[in-house]
C-alpha cells in the first residue's frame, strides 16, 4: 500500500496516456467520448421507445432516462473490459520493470472515469437546456461515483489477476457483461420487473448491486419520482447491501491481486 | 581501467543488496495449458517439470561498487537480476535491499508508439518511480543524452530502432537510482553510443552509485567492475577479483563452450581452434588479419564422401559467412581415424563485433549431420572504424567539382 501511494503519479501518467491515446489518430478525437453514448441512445431509443413504445408511468423523457443509465453502465463495462486484460496486455512491462501492478487495471478505471465525468457534464448541460428539473439528489453524485468506482475497482483487480492464469476470464467477462446489462434496469424501468416477475424472482433480481446503483443514478440525474412510486423504487436495505458488497469486493480484489501479483512475471 | 578495491575510495562496506540462500524455481510446462478446459482435462497430470534457475545463491552487493555478472546462456544471470528488482519472487531464501533500484532490463519497455518522445519520457520515468517534478529537472539531460533533439516531439512510432533504444537508455540512466541494474544493454546501439554509455557508467561509479551489470562480455566486465560474479547452472562458480574471474571464465569458455551440438557422431569434431596468421590460437582479430579455422576430427569407422564446413554468425544469430568443402569443390572420398581440416582465410573482411562460429561435418546432400557444433566458438573483430556494418569493402571516394 505504501509503495502504491508512492506510485500514484504513475497511475496518473498511465491514465493520462490512456486518455490521450484512445482517440488519437481519429478525426473526431475527443468527440467520440460523446458520440459513442449518443449512438447507443439512438439505438435503444428507436428500438424500445419507438418500436416497442416503451412508456410507463408517465415516462415522458425516455431519452434522459436512457442516458442516466447508459453512461454509468458504460463506465462500469468499459473499465472492467479494459482492466481484465490490462496485466496480460502489458506483459512487456510486467516482465521487465518492477512497479505495483495494480496501477495497470486501475489506470483503465481512471481513464473510463474521466470520460464518464465529461459525458455526465454534457448530460447535465442537456438537462438544463431541456428544463428537466434538477433535485438536491445531484449532491449525492460524488458519493455514488465513489461507490461505483470501489465496486469496479474490486471487480477489475480480481478479474485482471485471475486472467493471468486463466485467459478464459477475458472472454467470459464480455459475455457476462452483456447478460448483466439486461439484468439491470438501464433501458427498461424497474417497474417492469415488479410487474412481470413473481416477487421471489424480483428479490433475486435485486441481489444485483448494479440494479441499485442504476436506480440511484437515475434518481440523481433523471428525476424519476415524478414518474410514479415504482419507478422511484429505492430500498434502504438494498443500498446498505450494495455499499457493503462494493467495499468487500474492493478489499477482496486487492487481496487477490496482492496474493497473485508475485507470480505474474512468470506466467504471462 | 582496472578494478577498484572494496573499501577503498568511494566503495564502502555497507551492504545495499543482500541475497541469502536465494533459490528460484520455474515450472517448465510441456505444453502451456492456459484455458480452463485444458486444466480440467489435465487435472491430474503434472504437465511440468521443476527447473531450478538459481540454487542457493549468497551475495552481498556493497554501496558504491560495480558488480558484473557473467556466465553462459541459461546460467541464471537474468533471473538473478529480475529477483533483485522484485519482478520475480524467490522460492527460497530472501533478498534485502536498501535504496531505490532502477533496472535496465529492456530499453523502452512500456513506450507507447502513439505518444511523443517527450510524453514517453514522463511515462517511462514514472514507471521507474520518478515524480513529475523530478522528471522536469532531468528532462533536458535525457533529451540531450539521447541525441534525439528535434525528434523528441515526434511520435515514438516514427523512430528508428536505434533512436528507440537511445531514448530508453537515456531515461533509465538519468533516473539516477541508488542501485542500477543493467542487463546486456551495452550490446545495443552503435559504437559511439556504446562508448557514451560506458562513459556514463564510469561517471556513475565516480558518483558512488551501485551498479550490477549482466553481460556476456567478460572483457567489458573486467574493465569496468570491482568484482565479477560468475554464474554456472544457477550456482555461484566464482566471485571476486575481475581479472582473475574473467580470465578463468574465458579459459573455461574456450575449452568447454556453451551452446548446442548434435549429430550421429559417425565423425566427431573433437577440437576447434581459431588461429591467427602466425598459427597461434587467438580470440581477437583486426579487420584484414589472416584467420584460420582448424578442426580436429575422428571417424570411428570409415565414412565416405563427408563434407566439412563452417559458418560465422553475428550476435543476433544471422549468418554472415559460411562455406564448406563441397562448395569449395574439395572432394573428400573417405575419412577414417583422426584428421584435421583447416579453413584458411588470408584476409578477414569483417568489421567490429563479436562473431560466433559453427562447424559441422555432414553428408554430401546435407541430409545427415555427423556432428554439428552450433555457435560454440567465438572471436572478436576490431576495425579501424572507417566503416560500419558487417563487411570491410574497400571503399574509395571520388569527388569532382563542376558538372
Amino acid at each position: 500500500m505504501k509503495s502504491f501511494l508512492a506510485y500514484r503519479e504513475l497511475l496518473y501518467n498511465l491514465t493520462l496516456k490512456e486518455v490521450k491515446v484512445r482517440y488519437k489518430n481519429s478525426f473526431l478525437g475527443f468527440l467520440w467520448s460523446m458520440v459513442n453514448p449518443l449512438m447507443l441512445l439512438v439505438v435503444y431509443y428507436v428500438a424500445f421507445g419507438v418500436i416497442f413504445r416503451l412508456r410507463t408511468e408517465g415516462m415522458t423523457r425516455y431519452e434522459f432516462y436512457l442516458l442516466a443509465g447508459i453512461l454509468p453502465w458504460n463506465f462500469l463495462s468499459l473499465s472492467v473490459i479494459q482492466a481484465v486484460g490490462s496485466v496480460v496486455n502489458n506483459a512487456d512491462l510486467v516482465k521487465k520493470v518492477y512497479f505495483p501492478r495494480e496501477v495497470l487495471p486501475l489506470s483503465y478505471l481512471c481513464s473510463s472515469g474521466f470520460h464518464f465525468l465529461l459525458q455526465e457534464m454534457v448530460l447535465l448541460l442537456f438537462l438544463l437546456i431541456f428544463r428537466v428539473r434538477i433535485t438536491p439528489w445531484i449532491l449525492a453524485f460524488p458519493l455514488l461515483l465513489l461507490l461505483q468506482a470501489c465496486f469496479a475497482a474490486g471487480l477489475s483487480l480480481t478479474l485482471s489477476a485471475v486472467n493471468v492464469f486463466f485467459r478464459d476470464v477475458q472472454h467470459f467477462t464480455e459475455i457476462f457483461l452483456l447478460a448483466w446489462f439486461w439484468m439491470t434496469p438501464v433501458v427498461y424501468p424497474i417497474s417492469f420487473i415488479f410487474d412481470s416477475l413473481p416477487s421471489w424472482a424480483a428479490k433475486i433480481y435485486l441481489l444485483n448491486p448494479m440494479a441499485h446503483m442504476m436506480l440511484l443514478w437515475q434518481r440523481i440525474v433523471y428525476n424519476s419520482p415524478v414518474n410514479g412510486p415504482k419507478a422511484a423504487y429505492l430500498s434502504p436495505l438494498g443500498l446498505v447491501y450494495t455499499v457493503a458488497l462494493s467495499l468487500f469486493l474492493l478489499a477482496f480484489g486487492y487481496w487477490v491481486f496482492c496474493r497473485l501479483e508475485g507470480k505474474f512475471a512468470e506466467f504471462i | 581501467m582496472s578494478g577498484r578495491e572494496i573499501g577503498a575510495g568511494v566503495i564502502s562496506a555497507e551492504p545495499v543488496l543482500r541475497l541469502e540462500g536465494v533459490g528460484k524455481c520455474f515450472r517448465l510446462y510441456h505444453d502451456v495449458n492456459y484455458s480452463l478446459k485444458e486444466r480440467i482435462i489435465n487435472w491430474r497430470k503434472r504437465g511440468y517439470e521443476l527447473f531450478w534457475a538459481l540454487k542457493d545463491v549468497d551475495l552481498t552487493v556493497y554501496r558504491g561498487e560495480t558488480l558484473s555478472v557473467i556466465g553462459p546462456n541459461g546460467s541464471g544471470k537474468s533471473t538473478l537480476l529480475r529477483l533483485m528488482t522484485g519482478i520475480l519472487k524467490p522460492n527460497r531464501g530472501k533478498i534485502v535491499t536498501h535504496g531505490t533500484i532502477a533496472a535496465l532490463l529492456e530499453l523502452g519497455a512500456g513506450f507507447h508508439p502513439d505518444l511523443t518522445g517527450r510524453e514517453n519520457i514522463y511515462l517511462n520515468a514514472s514507471i521507474l518511480g520518478l515524480k513529475r517534478k523530478q522528471v522536469d529537472q532531468i528532462i533536458d539531460e535525457i533529451i540531450d543524452f539521447s541525441e534525439l533533439g528535434p525528434f523528441i516531439d515526434n511520435q515514438v512510432k516514427n523512430y528508428s530502432s536505434g533512436m528507440y533504444v537511445r531514448l530508453g537508455f537515456s531515461i533509465a540512466i538519468n533516473v539516477n537510482p541508488d542501485i542500477l541494474l543493467i542487463d546486456e544493454v551495452l550490446a545495443v546501439g552503435d559504437a559511439s553510443f556504446q562508448t557514451k554509455c560506458i562513459d556514463r557508467i564510469l561517471r556513475m561509479q565516480r558518483e558512488g552509485k551501485t551498479i550490477v551489470l549482466v553481460t556476456h562480455n567478460a572483457d567489458i566486465a573486467a574493465s569496468i567492475s570491482d568484482r565479477i560474479l560468475w554464474l554456472e547452472r544457477g550456482e555461484v562458480k566464482m566471485l571476486g577479483d575481475p581479472r582473475e574471474v574473467s580470465e578463468a571464465y574465458l579459459k573455461a569458455m574456450r575449452t568447454r563452450p556453451e551452446g548446442s551440438e548434435f549429430g550421429t557422431r559417425e565423425i566427431v569434431i573433437e577440437e576447434v581452434e581459431v588461429l591467427d596468421g602466425a598459427g597461434y590460437p587467438a580470440l581477437k582479430f583486426s579487420t584484414g588479419d589472416a584467420i584460420t579455422i582448424k578442426m580436429r576430427f575422428r571417424a570411428e569407422r570409415k565414412v565416405e564422401d563427408p563434407v566439412f564446413g563452417f559458418g560465422i554468425y553475428d550476435q543476433m544469430g544471422l549468418m554472415v559467412y559460411g562455406t564448406n568443402t563441397r562448395l569449395l569443390q574439395v572432394d573428400i572420398p573417405w575419412v577414417e581415424g583422426p584428421g584435421t581440416v583447416e579453413f584458411q582465410l588470408p584476409k578477414l573482411t569483417l568489421l567490429d563485433g563479436r562473431y560466433y562460429l559453427s562447424v559441422a561435418a555432414h553428408t554430401r546432400d546435407g541430409q545427415v549431420n555427423y556432428h554439428w557444433l552450433d555457435k560454440l566458438y567465438f572471436f572478436d573483430v576490431q576495425s579501424p572504424g572507417r566503416e560500419s556494418g558487417y563487411l570491410a569493402m574497400d571503399c574509395r571516394v571520388a569527388l569532382r567539382s563542376g558538372e
